[in-house]
């Protein structure tokens, strides 16, 4: 396990099937990224307000309803879709 | 029920997801309604369509700033949303959009009330700490049919107010009574609906038992979308009788999510439960901060209706009104206005007012077919307390009352207009009323009950009044009966 980080973890999260090469390319490479996002974070710099990505309510939107798609563009833009609803391999959360 | 043996404490954590009362979604503009026909209500935001931002819905802020307010939380200068990442087809980005770090609410209390020993009795009152409450987007709804599954988007983009509550509940009693009282709170102030049967509110329970005395909790288990109040309450009592079988002999409880099969009345368990560093929570780059202004918070505090349980105490201690008729007063902000408008008629008697309210008028607006609500009854607050004051000055008897209450409710006239048609204003006629009584009290088939009334049995004295009544023709005033029988009898 590279520092940080277990790669076959985050293969696991991110559905990737990796051989044993792959594993240790990738963690050299993810090692190097986070190292040099620890030299940035080590950088000595003024304290700055968030500010800049602080707004008002006036960029608020109003609570007025707008246009829909409608089911039927929705359902033709999908990758494949049935009665009215988008359909996806089966994904089951039920009780087993 | 189950008992949970006197040795185990039971501590329960709510997270109960609230639709809030808007017209557009939370982050899109997009309608949103129940009984929709599937993915009519999406636009492209909500799908996250590439080229599309989300914006946030000014009213949604304002319910859940509002919710705080009612619960007397904080309500912190800014707010931010952040990304929680996850593999599921029932939300379009892969993402849901939720508040972490910064939420819209901080903090908070709601008192709730524990059933008493009777109906008549008011039960043990409790305040639960709230944890803090962010301000989220809802997902979509999926079905599974055959050898795939299927997705309807009118859910995903709903502004989900999620209020989290601190461990404070210890039984399923508590629970129940906290939701009904979360339940009054949001829809009396008219932040959300709480529409069960729609979906409008949904509920995690996290469980943990402990031996009683000991400081630290118990491993929990969060036990996921409960969408009734009796889900809730089943589920506590199932998951605290499974945990403390288990500990009892001596295996661990493992911290997993479950499910709940309201059907069997049985829990189950889901998916392990992921770290959160598995969501990759991080801030959203599209939505900035936003800062809540003091005065919008000041405007919205105007807003915040009287606590229920305030108002339940005004009502008892202020008014005099026994906790029965209170309770039921202030379970309905519409109908505890009405009553004090009632009130504000005819001030003189506020428990004959809240009698008359509690009792038969809402039996009337409910046994009418189809129900009648409170906003189109037939008879006005000023009215009813026209009533009780007619009553109240002895012009006609509660008898009576009962009669004209009918009469106003099917016509809506004034309560005056039907005594007086109805020739039912009672004898107050002193003179006419006393030469009766005498020749009621000379008739010698009274003379034991007399006899026992000077003895003093002071109930005797009732088995005069009926000849008398009778001999009225029911329209003696009985106040003015038995002032008068008293003092012919000495």
């Amino acid at each position: 396990m590279a520092e940080g980080f277990d790669i076959d973890h985050l293969a696991k999260l991110a559905r990737l099937s990796l051989t044993a090469e792959e594993k240790a390319l990738y963690a050299s490479q993810l090692g190097q990224i986070l190292g040099h996002f620890q030299t940035l974070a080590q950088a000595d710099l003024p304290a700055t307000a968030d500010g800049a990505r602080v707004v008002d309510e006036s960029v608020l939107r109003s609570d007025e309803p707008g246009p829909i798609l409608g089911a039927e563009v929705v359902t033709r833009i999908a990758p494949a879709s049935r009665d009215g609803q988008i359909a996806v391999p089966r994904v089951v959360d039920d009780e087993s | 029920m189950s008992q949970v043996p006197s040795d185990w404490e039971v501590v329960i954590g709510l997270e109960v997801h609230v639709q809030l009362r808007t017209r557009a979604k939370v982050f899109a503009s997009s309608p949103w309604g129940f009984g929709q026909e599937p993915n009519a209500q999406v636009d492209p935001v909500v799908l996250g369509l590439p080229g599309t931002l989300p914006v946030v819905n000014r009213e949604a802020v304002e319910k859940a700033v509002l919710f705080g307010l009612v619960v007397g939380a904080e309500i912190p200068e800014r707010c931010a949303w952040d990304r929680k990442n996850y593999f599921y087809p029932d939300n379009p980005k892969n993402y849901q959009l939720t508040q972490k770090d910064f939420p819209v609410v901080v903090g908070g209390r709601v008192e709730i009330e524990l059933p008493g020993p009777s109906r008549n009795v008011m039960g043990e009152h409790k305040s639960v700490r709230i944890h803090h409450a962010h301000l989220e987007e809802d997902v979509g709804k999926l079905s599974h049919a055959g050898g795939g599954s299927l997705i309807d988007y009118n859910r995903a983009g709903v502004p989900l107010l999620e209020i989290v509550t601190e461990p404070d509940l210890r039984s399923a009693a508590e629970a129940e009574a906290f939701l009904r009282s979360l339940v009054a709170m949001l829809t009396q102030a008219g932040v959300a609906d709480c529409d069960m049967e729609k979906g409008q509110l949904r509920c995690d329970c996290n469980v943990s038992v402990r031996r009683r005395g000991d400081a630290q909790l118990g491993t929990r288990t969060e036990t996921k979308n409960l969408n009734s109040i009796s889900s809730v309450r089943d589920t506590v009592i199932y998951e605290a009788a499974r945990q403390i079988r288990e500990l009892g002999a001596g295996r661990s409880i493992a911290q997993e999510t479950r499910g709940w099969n309201a059907e069997l009345a049985r829990g189950y368990v889901l998916r392990d439960k992921e770290d959160a560093h598995d969501y990759r929570y991080f801030p959203d780059p599209d939505i900035p901060a936003l800062k809540i202004s003091r005065e919008t918070v000041a405007r919205l505090a105007k807003q915040v209706p009287e606590n229920l349980y305030d108002r339940q105490r005004r009502y008892v201690e202020k008014l005099g009104l026994p906790y029965t008729a209170a309770s039921v007063l202030v379970a309905d902000r519409v109908l505890a206005e009405w009553f004090e408008a009632a009130v504000a008629a005819h001030p003189a008697n506020p428990s004959g007012v809240a009698n008359l309210v509690a009792n038969d008028l809402l039996r009337d607006l409910t046994a009418a077919v189809p129900p009648i609500p409170l906003s189109a009854c037939p008879i006005r607050p000023a009215s009813l307390a026209g009533l009780v004051k007619l009553t109240d000055e002895g012009v006609i008897s509660k008898q009576q009352a009962k009669e004209v209450f009918t009469e106003m409710f099917n016509t809506g006239q004034e309560a005056a207009a039907i005594v007086d048609a109805k020739g039912l204003r009672q004898n107050s006629d002193t003179g006419e009323l006393e030469k009766i009584i005498r020749e009621v009290v000379a008739d010698p088939s009274v003379a034991k009950s007399i006899a026992e009334y000077r003895a003093g049995n002071e109930k005797a004295i009732n088995a005069l009044k009926g000849p008398i009544m009778k001999r009225t023709q029911g329209k003696a005033n009985p106040g003015l009966v038995d002032q008068l029988l008293r003092r012919i009898l000495g």
